[in-house]
């Protein structure tokens, strides 16, 4: 009886995991030879499975749909892990996908895969994440790290009255674009807020009860303290948490970079004054299609339109750069519009 | 019922109640308070040990059922993926059927007994290495877990589990609920260990599985139970992590819970070969830990620097207990 259970569940698993690779196989050999020409356009987030990457999924999708010529494919690993987005890159060039669009993990250890791809005859772009240093013909960015930091800094001075001290609360050490807008936001606070100070920038990882657990530790050690900023999804709901389970909701106010339904308990009970961001479906539609401009080998306008929603969208030629628009306050007079 | 510890030998075969190691920690964990009370003013306020106690309770609470795993001679590296199923099943439920929290709590342990049981099956009765089972049942229990998230997270917990949390709904008189149970269970579990010859047998496994099949002892029932407490500890800790955490719940949870356990387990002075520990040391380790990423924090320190610290202290007390293994040899 008990080694048959034993094999059961070994057979069982064996089988999962049969079933699992025959679906990749399938999706290998099916390859788009209609009459028209589709241009295959893969997209590798940071992490599968999270709300921002999904809804760039979604805008993906919609821009497949609506574009005619595209199929969005979209593949990302469970974890924010730059060795195991490499072998998902790896395997959409031996697809030889016609254009391969990554959001890096570490984006120094994807410039030499993004090469690869390329000698490959793939054309290769970034979005949401930059890697600078990489051969991509261009970068979908969804706003300038001035937009977002200037976005975070304005509305959380507002909150705590134009100045006092503030703490940011950031996760992983090495992601280039929060470092980027941490940079801003002291920079600007500096220049634009004199008589504010940022006491500390600590680092939570993508770990939820860590970053409310530093941002306790934090309003301890600092007991003046009126300002947290929670730098990504992760963190944005836990700062506020934190002020919320401190009682201290009013008397230290927070602003993050949070997804609407996720800030949506925290926007209504005020432990969080709003929430940066920018529309994340249109995102991912403005991925697809430029991923699907550069497989055609068209060249970007100066500002470019895009369907009817985005309509004159621009575009850098010295930093091969699309900019999506402005950041965007989500409060909780807004946040009902977002379903993700 | 009883294995040769007669009135008599009592004295002699049980090692003392409170060993060199935990003595060692407490010491070094009032040093530490000291300091920090000294250079931050504030780490000494309710408002902040409170905090720190709920934080600990989690993975203290798991690391009780670790170090039995330990004693065996085993390890249990699914914990993380287990923390992951527990409380993703348990937010759905809170949130799509408003369970109560005695529902929300049955039904986490049910869940956790339910993967412990899986574990200790395989192990106990396939007879490959735990850490080989384990690393496998991790895999499968983190894609059990995704597939329960959909590609999404869990919105709109309601405060249900706040009973747990780090508000003031979470303590009475002062003391953080987490924080209480989790010490009556490491009591109970101290006592059991000691003073029960069933507890008795998990340190005779791990000293010599071989030896302690021959005196009688079930090992394969001892070893599978071991296990399942592990598992029931998850799910009770799924509900601390849950109430920890935000009203949102998204998928790292549970990550990367595994090594902070087993370095609780190991800076508690357990031995990671087996047949010796503490589920007392275990709670001070995770004290420790916890207080060590607190006071960094609070210091205003780089937060890399708690791994550092954490990282000296695990191979201090390896090397600690090399050493004391060493001179047990020789003597």
């Amino acid at each position: 009886m008990r080694s048959r259970l034993a094999l059961v569940i070994a057979v069982a698993t064996t089988a999962a995991l049969a079933v699992s690779g025959c679906t990749k196989k399938n999706d290998d050999s099916a390859s788009g030879s209609g009459d028209k020409k589709t241009y295959k356009v893969a997209f590798v987030p940071k992490l599968q499975g999270v709300p921002y990457f999904e809804a760039m999924n979604a805008g993906g999708k919609a821009a497949a749909a609506a574009l005619g010529n595209v199929e969005w494919l979209y593949q990302g690993p469970t974890q924010a892990d730059a060795a195991a987005q490499a072998d998902i890159v790896r395997s959409y060039i031996q697809q030889k996908v016609d254009a391969l669009i990554v959001a890096p993990n570490d984006p120094d250890s994807m410039a030499p895969l993004l090469q690869q791809a390329k000698d490959a005859g793939i054309h290769v772009a970034t979005a949401d994440t930059d890697a600078p240093t990489s051969v991509r013909e261009v970068f979908v960015n969804q706003a300038t790290a001035e937009g977002i930091g200037q976005g975070l800094t304005d509305s959380l001075l507002k909150a705590m009255g134009g100045k006092g001290k503030y703490a940011i609360v950031s996760c992983g050490q090495t992601a280039e674009n929060l470092n980027s807008w941490i940079k801003v936001q002291q920079a600007y606070t500096k220049e634009k807020y004199p008589d504010t100070t940022i006491v500390d920038v600590v680092y939570a990882g993508e770990d939820q009860a860590k970053a409310t657990q530093m941002a306790t530790d934090l309003m301890n050690a600092h007991p003046d303290l009126t300002g947290l900023v929670g730098e990504c999804t992760s963190s944005a709901p836990g700062v506020a948490q934190a002020v919320k389970d401190a009682g201290k909701i009013g008397k230290v106010f927070t602003v993050g970079l949070g997804t609407p339904q996720a800030m949506k308990p925290y926007l209504t009970d005020k432990s969080s004054s709003a929430a940066i961001l920018w529309d994340v479906e249109n995102l991912g539609y403005l991925t697809a299609w430029a991923g699907a401009q550069i497989a055609e080998g068209k060249q970007f306008q100066a500002t470019n339109k895009v369907s009817d929603k985005l309509n004159g969208i621009t575009y850098d030629a010295s930093s091969k750069m699309l900019l999506l628009g402005p950041a965007l306050q989500i409060t909780d007079q807004n946040v009902d519009q977002f379903n993700y | 019922m009883s294995v040769g510890t007669g009135a008599l030998g009592r004295r002699r075969v049980l090692p003392a109640p409170v060993t060199g190691q935990e003595f060692v920690l407490v010491g070094v964990i009032a040093l530490l308070w000291v300091a920090l009370a000294v250079s931050t003013p504030a780490f000494l306020t309710a408002g902040s040990i409170q905090p720190l106690l709920v934080a600990t309770a989690p993975v203290a609470l798991v690391g009780v059922g670790m170090t039995i795993v330990i004693v065996t001679g085993g390890i249990d590296v699914s914990v993380g993926g287990a923390i992951m199923v527990c409380s993703v099943l348990t937010a759905k439920a809170l949130v799509e059927a408003e369970v109560n929290l005695g529902v929300a709590v049955l039904l986490s342990v049910a869940v956790g007994g339910v993967l412990g049981l899986v574990n200790g099956v395989l192990i106990a009765y396939g007879r490959v290495h735990a850490i080989i089972i384990t690393f496998g049942t991790a895999n499968l229990f983190m894609f059990l877990g995704l597939r329960i998230f959909g590609s999404g997270t869990v919105n709109g917990i309601p405060g249900t589990l706040a009973f747990f949390g780090r508000g003031p709904d979470g303590r009475t008189l002062g003391v953080p609920h987490a924080f209480g149970i989790t010490v009556l269970i490491t009591a109970a579990a101290w006592w059991y260990l000691r003073h029960t010859a069933g507890g008795r047998h998990f340190f005779a496994i791990g000293g010599d599985a071989q030896a302690a099949r021959l005196a009688g002892v079930r090992v394969q029932r001892r070893v599978l139970l071991a296990y399942l407490i592990t598992g029931l500890l998850v799910g009770l800790a799924s509900c601390f992590v849950i109430a920890q955490g935000t009203s949102t719940l998204d998928q790292s949870v549970g990550s990367g819970k595994e090594l902070a356990v087993i370095a609780a387990v190991v800076i508690g002075g357990t031995s990671i070969m087996g047949g010796r520990g503490s589920v007392l040391g275990t709670l001070l380790g995770a004290l420790l830990v916890q207080s060590v990423a607190s006071g960094v924090t609070q210091l205003g320190w780089r937060s890399q620097l708690s791994d550092l610290f954490v990282g000296l202290f695990i191979i201090v007390a390896v090397g600690a207990d090399l050493l004391r293994a060493r001179a047990r040899r020789n003597r």
